[in-house]
């Protein structure tokens, strides 16, 4: 299923000519596995980002350079939600932790690759920002309706 | 929780190794090369997507672009056809002014007062037979016979001069003719055209040597019903015959001589 946001993600962005960011479907729905798999994914789900990344890499990137900040974005979130109580887990936070992961790679990538783009590269940002909100609310949305489904 | 912290840790150094060594490992760029070959099959309508969608952004832009250019053509094609129409009739005047040659009434003996008169110029200022004469613009006559340095005038009042001509509102043709006495009639005006007094007369296209559109006077009157289904109108000259001290020459023009 990650594979489908994957190729999601890059369609878009040849649709967008690469120009402009999409948000990062890939990452936010290894998260959302993360969050609605339990322990038995954390393992998968490391490596998808790593591959993941790597593919990406391959494609736009040129260097190892998101396979790198995927790992590290799946680790923080898996520790994050370790150390999260099940009262915790509320809808602010859900979406918080949706929008913090692709937060990081975002600007990164900015900072790292686009440094030399200067105002455009932060111009850029914020509309990848801009789009990255709703599909954060609604990874969150998707997230609380699985719960429901499970606990029905 | 130490295996999954393991794994990370593994990928992690895998990902620093990768970050660190990408500039020597050239593998990397063949296996870019692999992965984006693979990725044009599935990519392929995105592109073909994105490509018509700036196609189509280009020909609307083209498009809009070319409609503000067609309007600006437009704006530009009509001040340059009132410039032209200015210039033209400029032309025309300055033609008229150089074919205009002013004459003076020389001999208009009593017992044909209202069928010609006399003036100085002849065929050596080169009149010729048949040019329409002029006072202040309106016909008077056309040149009946010419000499050397003196030609005859044939008045509009004269019975023998038959000028075809247009009532200008109604574009009906009609011919001006003399009675000999001083009045100047309009006939062969088809009944029931609606010719009112005060309606403009001018020439109609005859001839070379007479071009349309000259004015020749105004209605005055509904004078008969010949019963044939024509009507004969009194016009009142736009030139004052009475009074003719010099008058104007309209010579041919030089491409109608040639």
């Amino acid at each position: 299923m990650t594979g489908i946001f994957w190729l999601v993600q890059d369609l878009l962005t040849v649709l967008m000519s690469g120009a402009v960011r999409m948000p990062e479907f890939f990452l936010l729905s290894l998260v959302y596995r993360l969050f609605t798999g339990g322990r038995d994914v954390y393992v998968p789900v490391i490596w998808t980002a790593f591959f993941g990344g790597l593919l990406w890499d391959l494609r736009w990137v040129g260097i190892p350079f998101f396979a790198l900040c995927y790992v590290v974005v799946v680790m923080m979130v898996m520790a994050a939600w370790n150390t999260l109580p099940s009262s915790g887990r509320t809808v602010f936070i859900i979406f918080l932790l949706f929008w913090a992961a692709q937060l990081l790679p975002a600007v990164l990538s900015v900072l790292v690759l686009e440094r030399k783009t200067g105002n455009v590269g932060w111009t850029l940002f914020g509309v990848q920002q801009g789009c990255a909100v709703p599909v954060s609310l609604l990874s969150a949305f998707f997230y609380f309706k699985h719960e429901k489904n499970r606990n029905a | 929780m130490t295996r999954e912290w393991a794994h990370g840790l593994v990928a992690l150094t895998l990902g620093f190794f990768l970050l660190g060594a990408s500039p020597t490992i050239t593998f990397l760029r063949s296996l870019s090369n692999v992965v984006g070959n693979v990725l044009s099959v599935p990519e392929y309508p995105a592109v073909i997507t994105r490509e018509f969608v700036r196609d189509f952004y280009l020909w609307s832009r083209d498009k809009n672009e070319l409609a503000g250019q067609l309007e600006a053509l437009k704006d530009e094609n009509s001040k340059l056809r009132i410039i032209n129409s200015v210039l033209v009739a400029e032309q025309i005047k300055a033609e008229l002014d150089s074919r205009m040659n002013g004459a003076r009434v020389t001999l208009r003996e009593p017992n044909s007062w209202w069928n010609e008169f006399r003036i100085d110029k002849g065929f050596n200022d080169g009149i010729i037979m048949g040019l329409p004469v002029f006072q202040d613009g309106f016909l008077v006559g056309r040149i009946n016979s010419v000499s050397t340095h003196s030609s005859w005038v044939e008045l509009l009042t004269s019975s023998a001069l038959m000028i075809p001509v247009v009532v200008e509102e109604t574009r009906d043709l009609g011919v001006v003719v003399g009675d000999g006495d001083g009045s100047v009639l309009l006939t062969y005006i088809p009944e029931g055209r609606g010719i009112e007094r005060g309606m403009k007369i001018s020439t109609a296209l005859v001839g070379e040597l007479l071009p349309p559109g000259f004015p020749v006077g105004v209605i005055r009157e509904e004078v008969t019903m010949s019963g044939n289904g024509y009507s004969t109108y009194k016009i009142t000259p736009g030139a004052s015959l009475g009074k003719l001290y010099s008058v104007s020459v309209l010579k041919h023009s030089r491409g109608l001589l040639e």
